[in-house]
């Protein structure tokens, strides 16, 4: 089949445009991280202006990187993807589009509300109600698109990366219709119908499930698909991947209890999150090394392969934050973590690592596909990786230490029972290891201001180029 | 707490309709999981589910099997 052909059958505008915004959204995420760190170090960045304060910012940046860029990649790779492993184009190609404009409208309707100080005040779901059903409606367009073109497919089987973004699919859509569930007091203005520990447990069964089922079963349905594709080797083993999608599918929504030790939370809800996210290991390294072991017999292509480098390395921060975050949500080191800095290193782990790193590698690998060409320059490429991995190294290891500090100086007491130092004393403690988030977030940033410069230059590439010639379709 | 008997008792009066339904659940979801990891491990099993691992990279040449 060639190029044209291939071009003709499926519908790749959609992912092209997914692809770009998610790459511009990673820059603008990430700076707004990079800001608010700073303002962290030095609150003079605050520049007295509400709009600007840290409160107002951290929403907006949570948003830009877990929805603005998390969702479009997942929705440039789910629409990619399905259409390249059941045969057929997607089903409707207007509802794509609506997907597409209603999403970015979203981004847009919080890139104004967050600042302005319009939320809801519940931590990855600060959006007010109109934007929070705008969501639902988009996200279940995506999610008939998606379920339709499966129904469609001229395969015998759904290969196990759809079945993975089919379990995000459903369970965001639960997750979210029911932890938005509120009483509409103005346009901008709402309350939770959940009162008290009730409110406190059904946000975090959606906030631990936001990072379960979108920033982990999604982004497994990228690793599933891309891994193997760009290593060009088969999967290791396709069982172990049917009980990695379904021991999480119903292991994770367990998990987010342990994230209210020591609250009004029932002391064996609290237990059993934590049993449950121990057993949790086991699926989640088998699903690593099952991506890693990928490549046995074919290690050596770690060594040329620049978009293989950034699935890999996704998968040593998948293995490693799966076993930091049940060891944090035991109750002896919980005792000691919570609320503290080594909570931010653990997340950011697990957001710049795994998230940010398979789905720059998907970007790498979507962009030769998409435009036919080769990518403008490798070394930028491989500038971008180590930008990216020294920059996520120095973040977290800046956080560990800080969250320890803090821990240990918040329990420290003397030989009288009296605390050993004040809260701010803590907080002046931490300025150097604040300085150093700021330069490893920066570090990350402007390792995703080189993957923008290079796929701005590998598209005008393409576009220099004879469009869609009769060669052999590598898509 | 000081024993472990003490630690698994439960007051089964006490038991309100929605912790049944959370045990039920609990139970038949429990089932369900062993009975897929009996699937899944069976060797007779094994080659029609390993089969499946080419599929990325079949989609290029369109070898797509016809749907049933």
């Amino acid at each position: 089949m060639t190029a044209s052909q291939v071009e003709q059958k499926y519908n790749f505008d959609i992912v092209r445009w997914f692809t770009v915004v998610s790459v511009i959204y990673l820059v603008v995420g990430t700076l707004v991280g990079v800001y608010i760190a700073a303002e962290l170090a030095w609150p003079v960045f605050n520049l007295d202006t509400p709009y600007l304060t840290f409160g107002r910012l951290r929403p907006l940046h949570t948003n830009a990187v877990i929805f603005a860029f998390g969702g479009c990649i997942l929705m440039a790779t789910g629409f990619y993807s399905v259409q390249r492993t059941c045969g057929v184009r997607l089903w409707s190609d207007k509802l794509a589009w609506f997907t597409f404009w209603g999403w970015n409208l979203i981004i847009v309707l919080a890139v104004i509300t967050l600042p302005l100080g319009f939320t809801q005040g519940k931590e990855y779901a600060e959006l007010e109600w109109p934007i929070d059903i705008l969501i639902a409606v988009v996200w279940l367009s995506f999610a008939a698109n998606f379920i339709v073109t499966i129904a469609r497919r001229q395969s015998s089987h759904i290969y196990v990366s759809n079945w993975f973004f089919l379990g995000m699919i459903v369970m965001i859509t639960y997750l979210h219709v029911v932890n938005s569930l509120a009483i509409p007091v103005t346009l901008f203005k709402s309350y939770s119908i959940f009162a008290s520990v009730q409110d406190a447990m059904i946000q975090w069964w959606w906030g631990h499930n936001a990072v379960g089922f979108y920033l982990t079963a999604g982004f497994l349905g990228i690793m599933y698909y891309f891994v193997p594709k760009q290593a060009n080797r088969p999967i290791f083993s396709y069982r172990l991947s049917v009980l990695h999608f379904w021991s999480l599918m119903f292991g994770y929504v367990w998990l987010g209890s342990h994230h209210l030790q020591y609250t009004a939370l029932p002391d064996w809800a609290g237990s059993l999150g934590a049993a449950i996210s121990l057993a949790m290991i086991i699926p989640s390294w088998g699903g690593a090394v099952n991506g890693m072991m990928t490549l046995s017999g074919a290690w050596d292509k770690l060594r040329t392969d620049y978009v293989l480098r950034f699935l890999i390395m996704s998968l040593a921060f998948y293995a490693m934050s799966t076993f930091e975050g049940p060891v944090m949500s035991l109750k002896v080191v919980n005792a000691l973590s919570h609320y503290t800095d080594w909570t931010i290193g653990h997340v950011h782990s697990g957001a710049l690592g795994w998230v940010g790193m398979v789905g720059a590698g998907a970007i790498y690998h979507l962009l030769t596909r998409l435009w036919s060409t080769e990518i403008y320059s490798v070394k930028l490429v491989n500038t971008h990786f180590w930008l990216a991995t020294i920059g996520i190294a120095i973040y977290v290891v800046a956080m560990w230490i800080s969250g320890l500090m803090q821990g240990l100086m918040w329990r420290d007491y003397d030989e009288f029972g009296t605390l050993s130092y004040t809260f701010a004393e803590s907080v002046a403690a931490m300025h150097p290891y604040y300085v150093l988030r700021t330069v490893g977030g920066l570090l990350y940033t402007l390792g995703g201001v080189l993957m923008l410069y290079n796929v701005i230059m590998t598209i005008r590439q393409a576009s220099a180029a004879p469009r869609l010639s009769a060669a052999p379709a590598h898509a | 707490m000081n024993s472990v008997s003490d630690y698994f008792s439960t007051n089964w009066q006490a038991m309100t309709l929605h912790d049944w339904l959370g045990l039920g659940i609990t139970i038949v979801v429990f089932l369900v999981m062993l009975a897929l990891y009996t699937y899944v491990l069976h060797p007779a099993n094994r080659d029609r589910l390993e089969a499946q691992r080419h599929i990325p990279l079949d989609d290029d040449q369109f070898h797509m099997e016809e749907k049933p």
